[in-house]
């Protein structure tokens, strides 16, 4: 099963503190969306919102078309899978995945024989004896996941559920979420402040950033088109260099460049300098260079601007020698205009 | 140095028990004071205590007093402790504050408080009373034991299970209650033995039916006997299965 969540100028204050400045979203059946940011930025009081266990000072929720102001987490069409698993010890697997099924009411058998289904999902069906204490920290991520979609909820809010994982088992669970996500079509509301683990699973990025979306869009736009520059930082590292308009073309410490004319900052991905591409930046020289295994990431100094350093990633078969003099190319060039604060 | 902290040891432990090893001890004397020199050893005195019909009816009541009052102070205390763990209202600090404060209170003045109040609203001094009492100083001690218990694992399990749409009860009932088991055995055990041992409220509150410690108190008025020592040490058996239940059941458990 699986429903919209339309999110309608939802503000959200702390005594004192604004965690939330009317916050707007659509997000469509099925989707996996993840919310984006620093600590402190809201995502978490939004998921909060969504599952129900905050109450927006303002704006309201609507789910599946129907607005959830006044519905208590127990019958809202959500489950949650949290960030420490929370899962109940006192209860086997088998128990703890059939908790939900139990209090909607279904008997014995048929909540057991869904229980073993979902934990076959997540590839613990010989467990459902144990206890929680007898697993690792990704088998328990694993049994809070079967836990929260063995009810069959329409949208499942995921609250940092692999930030306690080591990782390498991180980047083997984001593939099978994204693998469960696609098998059982729910709509996944996913709460992360790792860019990478965004990227890797998302159909949609929301930035957040002191209690207000920055941007919000498939991987590819936040990253190679981010809209203001706290999303262009926050998505990777970043070179940046002050433009004006000036003409045809903009004016930089490199020299006048052939863009579409702005005032700004330009922003260019460390992977989009190299040695070929759409806009020459003139000649520079490599200060230092380290291989990263997939990349070198080289340290240039652009010969017009001796004050400004480039970092960019060159390929691994290219070797490049410290002192040489080479001419750099950006691809994917994004001016960005002055954040208006 | 080893030899001292020893010895000291010893010491310590000689001045805790020696009192008590003494009415074991003398509760078997052969003779009509519990007083040194043990003339000789016999059963006479546990025989006579067990015949007496007046001390084995102070025993039951002595029993179901402990037993209903701790287990009323342990649900009330569950209940206001899973209550202030879940939300925070204005002035919960204070509501904690007023659960806890009776704790501070000396027994003398909560009986006589009691006295005074249950005569207005006429209830006589009775087990009942007596148990209503027990309550009173046993809830701040359940409430104190259980709040404590719940932790953010706790918090973050309740509220999965409200997730997951468990009623509020359900959520007590289910989960709350088996997460928090060791604390609450812990507090309904120190509510129980708190409740047995317990005289002063017993003597103010109590008339015709009386609890165990009231009645040994009556017939320590009629003088040294080995009977009130025999009846001490029944008294002290039950306390120390009572801690030795515990420590097998619950703090091994715990030290696991």
């Amino acid at each position: 099963m699986t429903a919209d969540v339309h999110i309608h100028g939802v503000e959200h204050r702390f005594d004192t503190f604004t965690a939330l400045h009317r916050v707007d979203l659509k997000i469509s059946a099925g989707e996996f969306i993840v919310l984006l940011g620093p600590s402190g930025c809201g995502k978490t009081t939004l998921l909060s919102i969504i599952g129900g266990f905050l109450s927006p000072s303002e704006g309201n929720v609507l789910i599946g078309g129907k607005d959830m102001s006044l519905v208590a987490p127990r019958a809202r069409p959500t489950t949650t899978v949290f960030q420490d698993y929370a899962l109940f010890p006192h209860m086997s697997l088998r128990d703890n995945v059939a908790f939900g099924l139990r209090m909607r009411g279904v008997g014995r058998a048929a909540r057991h024989k869904k229980a073993l289904e979902m934990l076959d999902l997540v590839g613990l069906s010989d467990k459902g004896d144990r206890k929680p204490h007898a697993l690792s920290g990704g088998q328990r991520q694993r049994v809070a996941l079967a836990r929260a979609l063995a009810v069959d909820p329409d949208v499942l809010l995921l609250d940092e559920p692999l930030g306690a994982l080591d990782l390498k088992l991180r980047r083997q669970m984001q593939d099978e979420l994204k693998a469960i996500q696609r098998s059982v079509g729910t709509t996944f509301i996913h709460v992360t402040h790792d860019q990478e683990e965004a990227m890797a699973i998302a159909d949609r990025i929301v930035v957040m950033n002191q209690g207000r979306i920055e941007h919000c869009g498939t991987p590819e736009e936040v990253y190679l088109t981010p809209k203001t520059l706290f999303s262009a930082n926050f998505m990777g590292e970043m070179n940046r260099i002050p433009v004006t308009a000036a003409g045809q073309g903009v004016a930089s410490p490199l020299g006048l460049l052939p863009l579409a004319p702005q005032t700004g900052t330009l922003c260019l991905r460390p992977e989009n300098l190299g040695l070929a591409g759409e806009v020459s930046l003139g000649p520079a020289r490599l200060e230092a260079a380290a291989f990263f295994g997939s990349h070198h990431r080289c340290h240039f100094t652009p010969l017009a601007a001796p004050d400004l350093r480039l970092i960019a990633h060159l390929p691994q078969g290219r070797h490049p020698a410290p002192g040489e003099e080479v001419e750099l190319f950006a691809t994917h060039p994004v001016i960005l205009a002055p954040e208006a604060a | 140095m080893r030899a001292l902290s020893w010895a000291y040891l010893i010491a310590m432990l000689g001045f805790i028990l020696l009192p008590v090893a003494m009415l074991v001890i003398f509760s078997f004397q052969d003779g009509r004071l519990p007083v040194p020199p043990l003339k000789g050893v016999t059963l006479e005195w546990y025989g006579k205590v067990l015949s007496d019909r007046a001390l084995m009816e102070a025993l039951v009541n002595s029993l179901l007093v402990a037993f209903v009052s701790a287990l009323t102070a342990l649900v009330l205390g569950f209940l206001a402790a899973s209550g202030l763990a879940r939300v925070v209202l204005p002035g919960s600090a204070w509501m904690r504050g007023a659960l806890i404060a009776p704790m501070t209170v000396s027994y003398l003045i909560v009986a006589l408080g009691l006295l005074q109040m249950f005569g207005q609203v006429g209830i006589r001094p009775s087990l009942l009373a007596t148990g209503i009492g027990h309550v009173v100083i046993n809830l701040p001690l359940c409430f104190a034991i259980t709040y404590a218990a719940i932790g953010e694992h706790q918090r973050s399990a309740l509220k999965a299970a409200r997730d997951l749409g468990a009623r509020e009860f359900q959520v007590l009932w289910f989960v709350a209650a088996p997460m928090l088991a060791p604390a609450l055995a812990a507090a309904f055990f120190l509510a129980f033995t708190f409740s047995w041992d317990e005289f002063i409220i017993a003597f103010l509150l109590t008339r015709f039916d009386v609890t165990l410690p009231v009645e040994i108190w009556s017939m320590l008025r009629s003088g040294l006997s080995p009977a009130t020592n025999a009846v001490g040490s029944l008294v002290f058996l039950v306390s120390l299965v009572i801690l030795v239940a515990l420590e097998l059941t619950l703090f091994r458990k715990g030290a696991k």
